[in-house]
């Protein structure tokens, strides 16, 4: 496993895979630059609570991105060894399919964290720059930068597997057009849709129960298309 | 006995077409194995269930003693394959390419320059294999499949795309890894002349039927002389042969025997002179490789 | 071109991806049949539909319009980058020109097909709903063919890109990061109106000035939707020109 890993990030080398964990976060930042730029003083006056207001603010945009940023990475990863067909060699290697299935997984999963954790200090960083009040809600900073991605975790599971059994990559991508619907219309969606889940909105008002279902429901979709993915000839 | 490669009764059908029915492959060590077909005939599909890639409909696959579907990766451990077209990462360079793969194997660094060096791409190690020419790239595939010093190699169609020199740069390749490894070998191809250069054993499919399978001499015996007679009237000749009960066959004129020993070659000059008629020229002539083949497909689709 | 129009539309019809102007009416169904927004305008004299096209419009052509139209353009050159297509194409008697021309107009009638299919979803949610108002055709009208001309320069800049790049993620990267700002975008009376992306949300906002032919004034669609497409256009047609297949 840590030896296909170790593989799988040589072969992202020098397709901006890093580039875009880069620009996501620091895209839905920078919408708040503009946002707050254009009307710092308005929105200011819409809550005593500045950095929660913010934090509001800032979050607004996360799931749209993540949801994106999924399809697009996953698409990425599949149309690399698509490119040439490299599954056939990289299946006749003495390794499982199994293992191949959760190196791609483990891969995603550490780029979708990874950029969680800068969204995490753009978000702090503009907010100091902000001057939003001595005190930092840390807590709640880290609840909006890693709750949505492992709420994410079963929309980065159907990616994969749709994305990896897909010859065709308009394929993933049109699903992923449609979980951003789906994620922009969240206040609409009831909450078993998992498109919903990165939002952290549910009946309860407990983001905790987005985080677990996404964690439970994230592991069940991954063993679904892992074996769907084993069953299937290689081309 | 001991097969490096057996099969029993492998069948692959991609729904109701019948890819390749009841192969009984039987590759022992040492050999270079020729798997010879048109193209279509089903050696990929084969090819492809030997690497485990796709599974059969039904029948066996045994390699290094052990079940493909059982042991899978121990088996693999001791393969290295090139299927089709070569597979790469064009955005890596040449070195990167085999670093992937290396990673994965396990293998020390050094083998990467040796396999380089083997197939002659080392200049080019760090340049994108995104710019390689279609030689270039199957020998750096050619390459990745010695990376981990594997007992059987497993190409098909490995000289695809390749210039003339390059065909015989990887001709003296393969033909080298035997002696030298210890390495088995099996090579598909279509074309006839290709595998007369380098098998010892041929193994020939046509639709997804292997219609023989025996060393490299057995097939050249196929391949015995014909001998001709041109003679001022072929037809009396012939008749007059027949009445003596030589079976020879006539077209277009000349006279011929398949199978003919020195001395029966005498005797119907003796018999033809005889009766009068003026013998020109007594020729053998070899039938091409590519003749057999075809009589031995031919006779497969007309059954 | 005639010719060349059918040989794309040909290979484009055996790609089995014409389908995905399905997507089209699905999320209008989508988003007419779950929003409930009836029960907010209750005691305000509006014509029934207006209450589902808002919603429907908005989430339609703020985000799912531009993003579509980018897989549209990736199609149609998927099969050309697979397996050397470009090189067989263009050893064809054709201009390069012209086939860039070709796709183009392809993609645009289809986007055209799919806006007309979502007019039917329109019509479909008002059936279900049981909507007894007059349909308000002009206005409708208004909006789908004004998403569709805001669509111009997007595709424009997407067959660009999908003729530069192999995957399809690379294009559909690039349309995301243009396309999500433009949440933010239409909420600003200053940035808005020259937003490229903002465009098909503000063409089929029916809130819109329907005074002119369109929800906009003519200057802007001249200006960001026609300068937009002559920029893009002309950019693709001339990469296109000098890339080297």
């Amino acid at each position: 496993m840590g030896k296909l890993l170790t593989a799988d990030f040589l072969k992202i080398k020098r397709k901006g895979l890093w580039l875009l964990t880069l620009i996501g976060p620091f895209g839905v930042v920078a919408l708040q630059m503009v946002n707050y730029g254009v009307r710092k003083d308005y929105l200011l006056q819409q809550s005593e609570d500045d950095w929660g207001y913010y934090l509001l603010n800032v979050h607004s945009f996360t799931p749209l991105a993540i949801v994106l940023g999924i399809a697009i990475l996953t698409s990425f990863i599949a149309s690399i060894e698509n490119e040439t067909n490299a599954w056939k060699q990289l299946i006749a290697l003495p390794v499982s399919k199994l293992t191949v299935y959760l190196s791609k997984f483990t891969l995603l999963a550490i780029l979708l964290f990874f950029s969680s954790t800068l969204l995490m200090f753009f978000t702090m960083g503009y907010g100091l720059f902000l001057e939003l009040g001595d005190t930092v809600p840390y807590m709640e900073l880290a609840k909006y930068s890693y709750f949505p991605a492992f709420a994410a975790l079963p929309i980065l599971a159907l990616q994969l597997w749709i994305a990896s059994v897909s010859h065709n990559q308009g394929i993933p991508i049109t699903v992923g057009i449609f979980g951003v619907i789906f994620a922009y219309s969240s206040y609409l969606l009831p909450d078993w849709m998992i498109w919903k889940w990165p939002s952290l909105m549910n009946q309860w008002n407990q983001p905790m129960i987005n985080v677990l279902l996404g964690v439970g429901i994230g592991f069940l979709l991954y063993i679904i298309g892992m074996i769907d993915f084993a069953r299937r000839d290689v081309k | 006995m001991e097969y490096i490669v057996q099969t029993q009764n492998l069948s692959k059908s991609f729904g109701k077409e019948q890819a390749v029915s009841n192969l009984n492959l039987q590759i022992r060590k040492g050999e270079i194995y020729g798997f010879l077909g048109p193209n279509g005939a089903g050696k990929t599909t084969t090819i492809r269930m030997l690497l485990g890639l796709m599974k059969p409909s039904s029948g066996t696959i045994k390699i290094f003693e052990k079940n493909i579907t059982k042991d899978r990766i121990q088996i693999l451990a001791k393969i290295g394959s090139l299927v089709e077209n070569p597979s790469y990462y064009p955005h890596l360079t040449a070195y990167e390419n085999l670093e992937a793969l290396r990673k994965i194997l396990g293998v020390s660094k050094t083998r990467i320059d040796e396999v380089l060096e083997i197939v002659r791409l080392k200049e080019v190690a760090h340049k994108k294999v995104k710019g390689f020419s279609l030689g270039m790239k199957q020998r750096l595939g050619i390459a990745a499949s010695l990376l981990h010093s594997p007992e059987l190699l497993i190409l098909d169609e490995p000289t695809n795309g390749l210039d003339p020199s390059g065909i015989i740069e990887i001709r003296n390749l393969i033909k080298r890894l035997p002696e030298e490894y210890g390495m088995t070998i099996i090579i598909s191809s279509h074309l006839l002349s290709e595998i007369d250069q380098m098998a010892t054993q041929v193994g020939i499919v046509s639709k997804g039927k292997l219609i023989f399978q025996d060393s490299i001499e057995a097939m050249r015996r196929f391949a015995q002389p014909k001998v001709t007679f041109k003679v001022n009237n072929g037809e009396k000749g012939w008749r007059f042969l027949l009445a003596n009960g030589i079976k020879a066959d006539y077209q277009n004129g000349v006279i011929f025997l398949e199978e003919c020993s020195d001395e029966k070659v005498a005797h119907i000059v003796q018999v033809l002179v005889q009766e009068g008629i003026s013998v020109f020229r007594v020729e053998e002539e070899k039938r091409s490789l590519e003749d057999i083949f075809l009589q031995m497909t031919m006779g497969e689709q007309g059954k | 071109m005639i010719a060349l129009l059918q040989a794309e539309w040909f290979k484009l019809r055996k790609s089995k991806m014409v389908p995905i102007i399905l997507a089209g009416p699905m999320i209008g169904l989508f988003i007419g049949l779950s929003a409930n927004l009836e029960d907010n305008m209750q005691g305000i004299e509006i014509n029934e539909w207006y209450i589902s096209l808002f919603s429907m419009n908005l989430t339609y052509a703020l985000l799912f319009l531009p993003l579509i139209s980018g897989v549209f353009t990736s199609i149609i050159c998927r099969y050309e980058h697979q397996s050397g297509g470009w090189k067989q194409l263009l050893a064809l008697p054709v201009t390069r020109g012209k086939v860039f021309v070709a796709k183009y107009i392809l993609i645009m009638l289809l986007v055209l097909a799919m806006q007309i299919l979502y007019l039917g979803s329109i019509f479909a949610v008002g059936i279900v709903k049981g909507y007894t108002d007059s349909f308000p055709m002009e206005i409708v009208w208004k909006s789908i063919v004004g998403g569709w001309v805001a669509t111009l320069p997007l595709v424009a800049l997407q067959l660009w890109l999908s003729i530069m790049f192999k995957s399809f993620a690379a294009p559909f990267a690039v349309n995301v990061i243009f396309t999500l700002p433009s949440i933010l975008a239409v909420n600003s009376e200053r940035i808005g109106p020259y937003y490229p992306w903002a465009q098909p949300f503000s063409m089929m906002y029916i809130g819109g000035n329907t005074d002119d032919v369109f929800f906009v004034p003519w200057e802007q669609v001249l200006t960001v939707v026609g300068g937009g497409f002559i920029l893009f256009f002309l950019g693709g047609y001339y990469y296109f020109q000098r890339k080297s297949i």
